[in-house]
């Protein structure tokens, strides 16, 4: 139980002993607890591209499922998806694009690995 | 005296010019198995005697200093990267795991997170080259047991060792997997990591650094037909991967390779098509730099 649902719980404990709960509140706070029970942690995927263009090659990518870091095929034939369009098809949403300020950054030189999309389901 | 007390370290060059600019291009040379067995389990029974991260005892020890620090075949390498009388490594570090090394192992044994991408710390970009760090495993290293892994051109590629922690896949990315008693060199800024391992037992992998005394020159092997105008700087991951604006590599690389000619200040990047950039041309390259030697042979 989260401390979220002890919460709940606890509130209705007090409108029960008080002798005010209601049938209404009843049914609400069960489906706030079932709705918390159903809540997952959210997926990221780190994607890093050739360049801006959702369509370019992946050339690095990090995953974390259900609160865990996803262990990436070492083989990159072997990675779950190729393009960024590739991982946008399979559900995932772009929550962060290739931070154009890097264009102000010196022209010689070059920074990171290649260009990140940040997604999440 | 005893090669123990030594400070600095000479010997021949065994690199050529094109041995030379390809480790400029991917910042790794890799020797495998050059250190002899008996020398390797000797190190291994000298590292279970003493498991502590530095065990600078060790570089005290004759019988390691002839075979490891100044391995003939390596130390051919490190003189021609770091040029006459090198400086020998004063500090021994061993990145000591006990295989499998899981998540929860990581955090409470390597707080600083060996096992995600990295440069290691106090790093310079910059295309001089005046220290090397060097890796030695003395026992077998196959991938079960969590070789280093590195990317090979990155240290052309500037970054952050706190701004790599959410990296994982790397495509291009090698396993230094070997059998006992190899050797690896690298630029010091290159990126890297400890690989996962999954077999179980103790992998020692120790690592050190060496440093230039004397100014960059070419005193290497020089290849008598090597022509500075129509050289191959291209290549290597950082151009066929496209981790950077297209010809970039090209450049650092020619500049790097120039510095350690002893030639910077000849170094000059005019733009568009112009020297170093690899082409099929018809005459002397638009922007090459002027007293840079070329062969007889070469087009002018």
């Amino acid at each position: 139980m989260t401390e979220t649902q002890k919460e709940i719980m606890n509130s209705l404990m007090a409108e029960l002993q008080r002798g005010e709960l209601t049938p209404a509140q009843l049914c609400r706070g069960i489906a706030d607890l079932i709705g918390q029970t159903n809540r997952t942690p959210q997926d990221i995927l780190y994607l890093q591209a050739r360049n801006t263009s959702p369509e370019s090659q992946v050339v690095g990518m990090m995953q974390i499922q259900d609160g865990k870091r996803v262990a990436c095929p070492s083989d990159p034939d072997d990675w779950p998806y190729q393009t960024v369009l590739d991982a946008v098809k399979d559900g995932w949403r772009i929550i962060s694009f290739p931070n154009m300020s890097l264009l102000a950054v010196d022209e010689k030189e070059v920074y990171g690995l290649g260009f990140e999309f940040i997604l999440e389901r | 005296m005893q090669i123990s007390e030594r400070k600095t370290y000479d010997c021949k060059p065994t690199l050529t010019d094109s041995q030379v600019l390809e480790f400029c291009k991917t910042g790794y040379l890799m020797f495998e198995g050059v250190v002899p067995d008996g020398i390797n389990r000797k190190t291994v029974e000298y590292c279970d005697q003493y498991p502590v991260p530095e065990p600078r005892g060790i570089l005290q020890e004759d019988w390691f200093v002839e075979n490891v620090i100044v391995n003939p075949i390596v130390a051919g390498a490190l003189r021609s990267l770091l040029g006459a009388d090198f400086h020998l490594p004063i500090k021994m570090a061993n990145h000591r795991i006990d295989c499998p090394m899981t998540a929860e192992k990581e955090a409470q044994e390597f707080p600083v997170m060996s096992g995600v991408w990295h440069v290691d710390g106090n790093y310079r970009y910059t295309p001089a080259l005046n220290f090397l760090q060097v890796f030695y495993y003395p026992q077998d290293t196959p991938l079960e047991m969590g070789p280093t892994q590195i990317v090979p051109g990155s240290h052309l590629i500037r970054n952050k060792g706190k701004f790599m922690f959410h990296l994982d896949g790397i495509r291009g990315a090698i396993p230094t997997a070997a059998p006992a008693g190899s050797i690896f060199i690298t630029v010091y800024h290159i990126w890297h990591r400890r690989g996962p391992s999954t077999a179980s037992g103790i992998r020692n992998l120790l690592k050190y650094f060496y440093w230039r005394t004397t100014p960059p020159q070419r005193d290497w092997i020089t290849e008598p037909g090597f022509d500075f105008g129509s050289a191959d700087y291209a290549g290597g991951p950082t151009g066929d991967y496209g981790y950077v604006e297209l010809f970039r590599d090209v450049i650092k690389v020619a500049e790097m390779f120039l510095w350690l000619c002893g030639r910077h200040e000849s170094f000059q990047n005019l733009g568009g098509q112009s020297w170093p950039l690899t082409a099929d041309r018809n005459d002397m390259p638009y922007g090459f730099p002027t007293g840079l030697p070329r062969p007889e042979s070469a087009d002018v």
